[in-house]
């Protein structure tokens, strides 16, 4: 992990796939880097907490999946937002928009 | 819907689970690849880009069992691994999962039975309407039975009750469709259908009209076991008629399924009024205040509470003691539950029944103990295993979940077997008749709640057993564990739990040994004990002349008369005698005894009370029983001669404080005077565990009664004679119904049923015991030795001797068995005095009994350490040290 890179915190796995699902449906290696691509290469998601979290969050109803071929004809499972995921997302940016404003007046503070 | 979302992800996960995995493993194999070409493509070299693609992965199995992790179901999934893994470890030891389903289905089982009993005769109400409501009605003191006149006065003058009835178990001869049947049946006054408060299944039932007055009514009801077993459950049976005692009366009705009377260990097959008595018993007794033979029984106003209607029962006794001073002096009423001879053994019942519940906890627990050392033992082997476990990241919880469930499979596979084991012994006690004529029957028939209850025992002990290598699986270290080779929690220094669970378990079992060598020691007692007369090798005929139309004694006088004289020629006989009832029978009767000084006859001024029986000469001689001084009874003496006795040493050591007493006299409750002619032996009169009591032989003669029991004494075989003698009776009188006859002996049985009954109990928690303790201990001394083999060679090659490498290796256990032992000998002797109350001079400081328990222990010690001894004996240190 190149210094620049940082670990994800709690929490904001769930939020960072659901805004990359937001431009359209997308297999895992495609939403990792759309991912590391909107973040500026800050976060970059590994497989071993993608999928679980991809898993997780179809099981909540927040997304769905699909097999379809990727870009060099691969078979590979898509996945893409629901209503529910879109819901979710609504709520989950509001969460972070409250808590990166908790943060910033703390620091402030003096 | 998120929920049903999920509620379709948990299903497919359960039951697509191969579908599910195959899609999983593609996706993360589609994954690779498509890194690995991405990495081509930015100019990778294949192998390279290869390796950089599984880094950045991180392994297709390590991805696969996190996304597993996270799935909906995923705690229930490995629930169910754990349950396959438990299956695979019984299938991989059958003898140690037999012997601990076998174990416990025994232990599940003496709980659920015993449960079962108690459950049907003390917890559960009658099964009658608002049967919290329905009270028995009983002296405060004594027996339960009331006079006919003292139910009438509460039934009469009470606000508090909606019904108050009498009842009086009867046997009556059934005359139906031809044939007479014995049967047994209740007469009840007018209210007792309006009490117990049940529809009638066909016709009616008796109302009070029925019992105004004598003669008021014909009707009688039929339960519907009879009708369904002695009348083919003729629907037309409404209007049909029969005879009872030899009087018409016409069927009315029949009482639902399952209505059996008000009691709850018989089976009663008719009801009559009892306002019929005289008719149907020959004597009448509705107007005497002295003959308490009357059970009553009372439903309580709903509005009303116990305590008030206690509180009024309270005036009303006072207002009768008032009015009746002679009589009813000092009479005070109480309420108790009904179902067991009112409340009369209510009291013992429970007792017994607590008490055999206890042991069967105690056993129950013992077994948990034992199967928890087993546990113990096991997890301390596979330490080695755990610390791998924990070492690459299990958690400590899912390994002790892993033995949990372990536990459960077990316990829950021995709940099975003792839930069959237990509905097998429950119907086959529902169905059995004990040796009596009196019509038992116990309505225990097993209740779906016993499943729920057995399935609550289960999990209880599974738990109890299961968390007993907790301690064990929390203290492991993985770092010394698989440094040392798995070995310091075996047979080391310190003391372990289960050395401390296996001292405890040997103690309770101790407990149910000695529980059961005192019931064994005091049934040979009562089997050898002195009665007071001879059963064997006599017979005894028990009939009713009444029934029969002898209404006057007189005519009753002259048959049984005819009858001794006609027996005492049958060859064979050596002594014939008759009375009204013989010791140990059903009917026992008392009387107030008074000083010859008394003027003052008040039930409370009265000397004592004494047995009493109406016999004929012979009676003596024919049933054994030793006449000390004085003179027997004589057919001169009558009615007409001073009223003469015959009493026995109590009586007189009572009234005289010594036994010379032949000559002198006392007075009955009606002052008649009354002289001793002889002095008798004392004997048992009610109950094998009875303290000696006073009893008196009246000259029947004198007396006149026509309930008759005849007694013969004979060389020749008894059965033979039994069935002479019913030849006899019928030669003489065809319309004599025979009540009872065989062999006295026999017919003694029932008074040998509580010890008996006991002793079968205590005597199998007792032979479960031991094996419990042979088990456990076992159990733990091969285990001890097979972990300190390697040691103990050692001691072999340095020069140590058998008794020095016997100590070192069973030492420990030897001292845990002891202890264990002498805290359950000391316990057994303190349950022990519980049990005097039914088994006759049951007593654990009886020498026998400790130095029988002792040997017992002792062998049973031996027996299981023997294996291990010979093991140690035979180490053979070249081959052992080389080996490991």
């Amino acid at each position: 992990m190149s210094p620049e890179q940082t670990n994800l915190l709690q929490g904001t796995l769930d939020l960072l796939i659901l805004k990359s699902l937001i431009a359209g449906e997308m297999h895992g290696l495609g939403a990792s880097r759309r991912i590391q691509q909107i973040t500026g290469g800050t976060f970059l998601v590994k497989p071993g907490s993608l999928f679980p979290a991809l898993h997780r969050m179809e099981e909540e109803g927040w997304i769905s999946s699909f097999w379809g071929d990727s870009e060099n004809n691969r078979r590979a499972k898509y996945y893409r937002l629901t209503k529910a995921g879109r819901r979710q997302l609504e709520v989950e940016t509001k969460r972070w928009g409250r808590i990166t404003w908790a943060i910033a007046q703390a620091l402030d503070a003096s | 819907m998120p929920l049903l979302v999920k509620a379709r992800s948990f299903l497919r996960n359960l039951f697509l689970f191969r579908r599910v995995e195959a899609d999983l493993d593609q996706e993360v194999h589609s994954h690779l690849e498509m890194l690995i070409e991405e990495k081509i493509r930015a100019g990778m070299p294949p192998e390279e880009a290869r390796r950089a693609a599984r880094i950045e992965l991180g392994g297709v199995e390590q991805v696969k069992e996190r996304v597993r992790d996270a799935r909906v179901g995923a705690f229930f999934e490995s629930l169910v691994q754990d349950l396959r893994f438990a299956l695979r470890q019984m299938r991989r030891s059958p003898g140690f999962a037999l012997t601990a389903v076998f174990t416990l289905a025994l232990g599940i089982a003496a709980n659920v039975i015993v449960f079962g009993v108690l459950q049907a005769l003390v917890l559960r109400q009658l099964d009658l309407p608002h049967a919290d409501r329905v009270m028995t009605l009983q002296p405060q003191e004594g027996g339960p039975f009331l006079s006919y006149p003292e139910m009438r006065d509460v039934r009469d003058d009470n606000t508090v009750f909606s019904a108050v009835a009498g009842v009086e178990i009867q046997e009556f001869g059934l005359e139906a469709n031809g044939v007479t049947r014995h049967v047994w049946g209740y007469e009840v006054s007018g209210q007792y259908f309006e009490v117990v408060g049940i529809k009638p299944f066909l016709g009616r039932l008796l109302e009070r009209a029925d019992d105004d007055h004598p003669g008021a009514s014909e009707a009688a009801v039929l339960s519907w076991s009879a009708w369904k077993s002695d009348f083919g459950a003729d629907p037309n049976i409404v209007g049909t008629t029969v005879r009872i005692a030899k009087h018409r009366y016409t069927i009315v009705g029949v009482t639902p399924e399952g209505f059996y009377g008000t009691e709850k260990f018989a089976q009663i097959d008719i009801f009559v009024p009892m306002a019929n008595e005289a008719s149907l018993d020959g004597v009448n007794w509705l107007e005497s205040r002295s003959h308490k033979d009357v059970f009553s029984i009372v439903r309580i106003k709903n509005e009303f509470t116990l305590p008030q209607a206690q509180a009024e029962l309270k005036t009303i006794a006072a207002r009768i003691a008032r009015q009746y001073p002679k009589d009813e002096e000092g009479l005070a009423f109480k309420l108790a539950r009904p179902g067991l001879i009112g409340d009369f053994i209510g009291g013992p019942a429970r007792g017994f029944l607590a008490g055999v519940m206890g042991l069967a906890g105690i056993v129950l627990l013992a077994a948990c103990a034992n199967l928890g050392s087993l546990f113990a033992a096991r997890t301390a082997d596979r330490t080695r295993e755990i610390a791998i476990r924990l070492a690459i990241g299990s958690s400590r919880w899912r390994i002790l979940r892993q033995i949990l469930v372990e536990a459960f499979v077990i316990s829950i596979f021995g709940g099975t077997c003792a839930c069959g084991l237990a509905w097998m012994a429950l119907t086959g006690l529902a169905g059995w008749h004990p040796p009596s004529r009196f019509p038992f029957k116990f309505h225990v028939l097993p209740q779906p709640s016993l499943i729920l209850m057995a399935f609550l025992i289960s999990v209880l002990a599974g738990v109890l057993f299961g968390v007993m290598p907790l301690r064990q699986i929390f203290k492991t270290d993985p770092n010394d564990a698989i440094k040392s080779g798995g070995s310091q929690y075996s047979a080391g220094r310190r003391w372990a739990l289960r050395d401390v669970l296996l001292a405890a378990q040997i103690a309770l079992c101790c407990v149910t040994v000695t529980a059961a060598f005192v019931s064994l020691r005091g049934l040979g007692k009562a089997l050898t004990m002195d009665l007071g007369f001879n059963p064997k090798n006599a017979v005894r005929t028990q009939f009713d002349l009444s029934r029969a139309g002898y209404s006057s004694d007189a005519a009753a006088d002259h048959f049984q008369r005819q009858l001794l004289e006609r027996v005492s020629e049958i060859p064979g006989v050596e002594a014939a005698g008759y009375a009204n009832t013989t010791p140990l029978s059903f009917e026992q009767a008392g009387t107030a005894v008074f000083s010859q000084q008394s003027v003052d006859f008040r039930p409370s001024k009265k000397a004592f009370n004494t047995y009493f029986y109406e016999v004929s000469p012979g009676y003596l001689t024919a049933s054994g029983t030793p006449l000390l001084a004085g003179r027997d009874v004589s057919f001169t003496d009558t009615a007409e001669t001073p009223p003469v006795a015959i009493v026995n040493q109590e009586f007189a050591r009572r009234l005289f404080h010594s036994e010379h007493a032949v000559g002198r006299y006392f007075k009955n409750r009606s002052g008649v005077s009354i002289q001793i002619v002889g002095i008798m032996a004392d004997g048992k009169h009610f109950t094998l565990s009875e303290d000696p009591e006073a009893a008196a032989f009246f000259p029947i003669s004198q007396v006149g009664d026509t309930r008759t029991s005849l007694i013969v004494r004979t060389r020749r075989d008894t059965a033979d004679m039994v069935a002479t003698i019913r030849d006899a009776v019928r030669d003489l009188d065809r319309a004599v119904p025979i009540q009872e006859s065989g062999p006295w002996n026999s017919q003694l049985a029932l008074s040998l049923f509580p010890s008996q009954v006991a002793t079968v109990a205590l005597g199998l928690f007792g032979a479960f015991g031991l094996l419990l303790s042979i088990t456990g201990t076992f159990g733990l001394a091969s285990y001890t030795v097979s972990k300190r083999l390697r040691e103990l060679s050692i001691r072999v090659v340095l020069g140590a001797q058998a008794k020095q490498i016997l100590y070192a290796a069973l030492g420990r256990l030897l001292i845990l068995l002891a202890s264990g032992s002498v805290v359950g000998i000391l316990l057994g002797v303190a349950a022990s005095r519980l049990l005097s109350a039914i088994v006759y001079q049951a007593t654990a400081q009886d020498p026998f009994v400790l130095g029988a328990v002792a040997l017992t222990l002792l062998l049973t010690g031996s027996l299981s350490v023997a294996g291990p001894v010979r093991r140690v004996l035979d180490v053979d240190p070249a081959n052992l040290l080389r080996e490991q």
